[in-house]
């Protein structure tokens, strides 16, 4: 025998197989580039210039990491349906004489050939990608490039070897399935005389609570806090609730329909309805994995766009002024000395001083119960009841409001920025202070913009009345500290100007060995670019491979189905079936095949924006409409793609039923 | 009164890029009266299935002419002729071609939900039907829990249920045994006695013998018939069997 009849084969038969193997190859393709350039990109020395290189290195080797467990899961379900298609094949070399070492030959060059190709393709158009992906990550990130090209060694490597592991997978995964069945078996392949499926109403209901209750924590939930921690348990509530209900609650619904008799015996729903009770049952996980990843796309994508193009909001409720000078632990004499500091500064540049805030304060931690509030050395950052105060001393307040503002010793003002009290009164461990007024505005609004928990500023008569507050919640021996100081003001002058003056602050307070710092909004631009731009650049780039991971899973679909299908059409052909009224049918069964997940999909988003934008104020994110717009975009850009491949892929279906 | 006129028939199979042209049907001339029950003989590639598919308009003869109570049926516009087959023609197929996805009952339906009837009226039509069919248990069930008689007497209800002027049936007996095929005969026979025409394709003597008339076609043209008159089963069994030994030895009869 010849020596090359193996791999002689082996190519005749990829051939043969083109409509299934090239898209499989070209999804390798795809993953290996990505995968390369990802790995590249978080090796790459240029990267090293950034000034938070760290956060932008363990963003991308993040990505790398992603990108990677998806290849695999995602490699291996193609294959594992390439597999399937052709157990018929081999079941046919099997009965013509070839034993299963033959076929395991055949297989490893088959394998081997594709892993070759999309290797050497993969690798090599990574790296012609790879100077593209760079000045594209640089140019979100605004940062400049510098020549030159480069090929890191290990990120091709870490490439090869992952995907060699990948493929070696999947050759030993079809060599048992190969080996596990009977020729005969084989050669039925798919279409053993499959049992009308049951109805699961336990399973329905199931997933029916779930995600009710998913969608019911999505809603209920206020604090930001609290949506860290409980929105991944409504996110796997929702996709549990999203598998129950594709598998099972869409065959309860379609038995429903079909009991009605009147809607059922029509030439229309009559084959789609059974047809998709079927189709169910084989597809139900592939649809739900289709909307889940859609919905994590889609999600995705329209966060990270919106954190970089809502940035530089960001960087105002982060920094409410361009300069900020923070301090604890200042006494009067000391709150002099930096203001003198201060003054110089200014004076010196000739800048003024806008929108001053400045007062003096001491913040508390607390955990409120109502109006009660305590103090716990327990305190864990996540739970909902913590409360941040600011005991502000009268005399500040009507300076910043010119206000002359009297209060007793028992009386306060209140202003809640995140929270509320709802009464008269307020209590701290015992120590009760009646609220004289509980205020709409408050220009003081300083440092806590940016903080989470439940925040109130406290204004109260006099020094001595934040002492006696103070001990009633720590008790008598404790010691407090002095006041701290806030001191922030908005300047005309440039970013150099404000980066100047932050420097030159900061190295004014390690002189007179403040507890403090100065800090603004320029100065931290570059690192928030890094940041948002590098998780934009993650979000695009996984996006895009998503999206070509549904349209592969959706293409194999409808190509499975179309076999399947063609018999059925068939024999209905037969029976007085018009070509007109087959397409037809076709057309809404796979209509509803393909928008059903996407459907699911923008529902699950409508109902996770509330807990989403939650979760964006995290990050500093308060800007809700550009949130909206650029969710409805994303998902409308979705959607067109989505469409797009429902085109083409109806039109290879029709094309192998007719 | 004529219900099928086949006229100088002629089909010739050419592949895509025009090679070999094979030649199925070469001049089939045979008429068909309403009410007859007429088996088509012959062995394997001699001509029937395409002779069939033609008289079903599944496929187009290359010349001559099939008329069906007088009208051409290829002069059937391509839009009308899935409307036609289902008001015309009901047909019964070696493998059943049943769908899995539908029961029994929906199966039966399926012909007429297509023809857009209420589910009344399929109902009603379906009463007789299963009843006589001995199918009124199984209506639930699906086409993989029954047994191939079954299967092939839901695919008799099915031809049946849309009344239509010709029964098609294309080697019905093939898929079944021996027991299965002598009950379906027998009901072919006892539909035709109720006036149903019926063109029965076969290459089983057994079931040819059922039939009042039996065409033999060799080489894509008709060879010869035979006509039952008052034979019972058995003696038509053996004249057919006689002349298949004939066409087959190449001519002269040895009694």
């Amino acid at each position: 025998m010849n020596r090359f009849f193996y791999p002689r084969l082996a190519a005749n038969n990829l051939k043969k197989n083109s409509k299934t193997y090239i898209p499989y190859i070209l999804a390798c393709i795809g993953t290996i580039m990505m995968f390369y350039n990802m790995s590249f990109l978080a090796r790459a020395k240029d990267i090293g210039a950034l000034s938070d290189h760290r956060t932008l290195r363990s963003i991308l080797s993040l990505g790398s990491a992603v990108i990677a467990i998806f290849s695999v899961i995602f490699l291996f379900y193609t294959n594992s349906f390439l597999i399937k298609r052709r157990k018929k094949e081999f079941g046919l070399f099997n009965i013509l004489g070839m034993e299963k070492k033959h076929i395991a030959k055949i297989m490893f060059f088959e394998t081997l050939f594709v892993a070759l190709i999309s290797l050497v393709a993969g690798i090599f158009i990574g790296i012609l990608l790879s100077k593209l992906m760079i000045l594209l990550l640089f140019k979100i990130i605004s940062f400049e490039v510098s020549f030159g090209f480069e090929i890191p060694v290990p990120s091709v490597l870490s490439t090869i070897v992952l995907f060699s592991g990948i493929f070696i997978l999947n050759l030993i995964y079809n060599i048992f399935q190969v080996h596990l069945s009977k020729p005969i078996e084989l050669l039925k392949g798919g279409n053993v005389g499959e049992k009308e499926p049951k109805t699961k109403w336990i399973l329905t209901i199931v997933g029916a609570v779930c995600l009710g209750i998913g969608y019911y924590i999505a809603l209920a939930t206020e604090s930001p806090l609290a949506a860290l921690t409980i929105f991944f348990v409504a996110v796997v509530l929702v996709m549990i609730g999203t598998y129950c209900l594709f598998t099972a609650g869409s065959i309860a619904l379609l038995k429903i329909l079909r009991r009605n008799k009147k809607y059922y015996y029509k030439a229309k729903h009559f084959i789609s309805v059974s047809g998709m009770i079927y189709r169910m049952k084989q597809n139900a996980v592939g649809l739900s994995n289709i909307c889940i990843l859609s919905t994590a796309v889609i999600i995705m994508i329209s966060t990270t766009v919106s954190l970089y193009a809502g940035m530089e909001d960001v960087l105002r409720t982060r920094y409410p002024r361009n300069i900020i000078v923070s301090a604890s632990d200042v006494s009067d004499e000391m709150a002099g000395k930096l203001d003198a500091v201060i003054a110089e500064l200014t004076a010196k540049d000739n800048i003024d001083q806008g929108n001053v805030i400045r007062y003096r304060s001491m913040p508390l931690i607390t955990i409120q119960n109502g109006t009660d509030f305590t103090v716990s050395q327990t305190v864990s950052y996540t739970s909902e009841n913590i409360a941040l105060i600011e005991l502000i001393p009268v005399e500040y307040y009507n300076k910043m409001e010119n206000k002359s503002v009297s209060l007793s010793g028992e009386e306060v003002l209140i202003y809640a920025l995140r929270g509320g009290i709802s009464g008269s009164t307020i209590n701290f461990n015992g120590f009760e202070l009646s609220i004289k007024e509980s205020l709409d505005s408050f220009s003081l609004e300083g440092e806590m913009s940016a903080v989470l928990a439940n925040s109130y500023y406290v204004v109260v008569d006099s020094v001595d009345t934040i002492n006696r507050i103070y001990h009633s919640l720590n008790g008598n021996e404790a010691d407090m500290e002095e006041l701290s100081y806030y001191y922030g003001f908005d300047v005309e002058k440039g970013s150099d100007v404000q980066i100047n003056l932050v420097r030159t602050l900061n190295n004014e307070l390690s002189k007179l060995s403040v507890k403090g710092h100065a800090e603004g909004p320029e100065i931290s631009r570059d690192d928030f670019l890094t940041l948002y731009g590098g998780l934009f650049f993650l979000g695009i780039f996984l996006g895009l491979l998503f999206i070509m991971a549904t349209v592969l899973i959706i293409y194999y679909k409808q190509i499975a189905e179309g076999y399947d299908d063609r018999k059925r059409f068939e024999i209905m052909q037969k029976v007085g079936m018009s070509r007109a009224e087959i397409k037809k049918a076709i057309q809404s069964q796979v209509l509803t095949v393909f928008f059903l997940p996407l459907a699911a999909a923008v529902i699950h988003i409508a109902f996770a924006f509330k807990v989403i934008t939650k979760l964006l104020s995290v990050f500093n994110l308060t800007n809700i409409p550009l949130f909206a717009l650029s969710t409805a975009l994303t998902i409308l850009v979705f959607s067109v793609f989505y469409a797009a491949v429902y085109a083409l892929t109806a039109k290879t279906y029709y094309k192998i039923v007719s | 009164m004529t219900l099928l006129e086949v006229n100088n028939l002629k089909k010739v199979y050419t592949t895509r890029f025009g090679g070999n042209a094979v030649q199925a049907l070469s001049n089939v001339t045979f008429s068909i009266e309403k009410g007859e029950f007429v088996a088509i003989m012959g062995e394997s590639g001699s001509g029937k299935t395409t002779l069939l598919n033609i008289v079903a308009s599944l496929d187009k003869p290359t010349s001559g002419e099939v008329l069906l109570n007088g009208k051409d049926i290829a002069t059937i516009r391509e839009k009308e002729i899935s409307a036609f087959r289902r008001d015309n023609l009901g047909f019964v197929f070696q493998d059943f071609n049943l769908l899995d996805t539908f029961s029994i009952r929906d199966n039966i339906f399926l012909p007429l939900v297509l023809a857009g009837k209420s589910y009344n009226e399929m109902n009603e039509r379906l009463k007789p039907i299963a009843k006589r069919l001995e199918i009124v248990n199984i209506l639930e069930k699906y086409p993989y829990e029954v047994s191939g008689g079954q299967k092939q007497r839901t695919a008799v209800a099915r031809a049946l249920i849309t009344k239509p002027q010709l029964i098609l049936a294309d080697e019905p007996t093939g898929a079944l045994d021996s027991r299965a095929s002598d009950g379906l005969l027998k009901l072919f026979s006892e539909i035709n006695e109720d006036g149903q025409t019926i063109l029965l394709v076969t290459h089983s003597i057994k079931a040819a013998s059922h039939a009042k008339r039996v065409l033999f076609i060799k080489d894509g043209e008709v060879f010869h018939q035979l006509y039952k008159a008052s034979m019972s089963n058995e003696e038509m069994y053996q004249k057919i069997s006689d002349t298949l030994t004939m066409i087959a030895t190449g001519g002269v009869r040895n009694e």
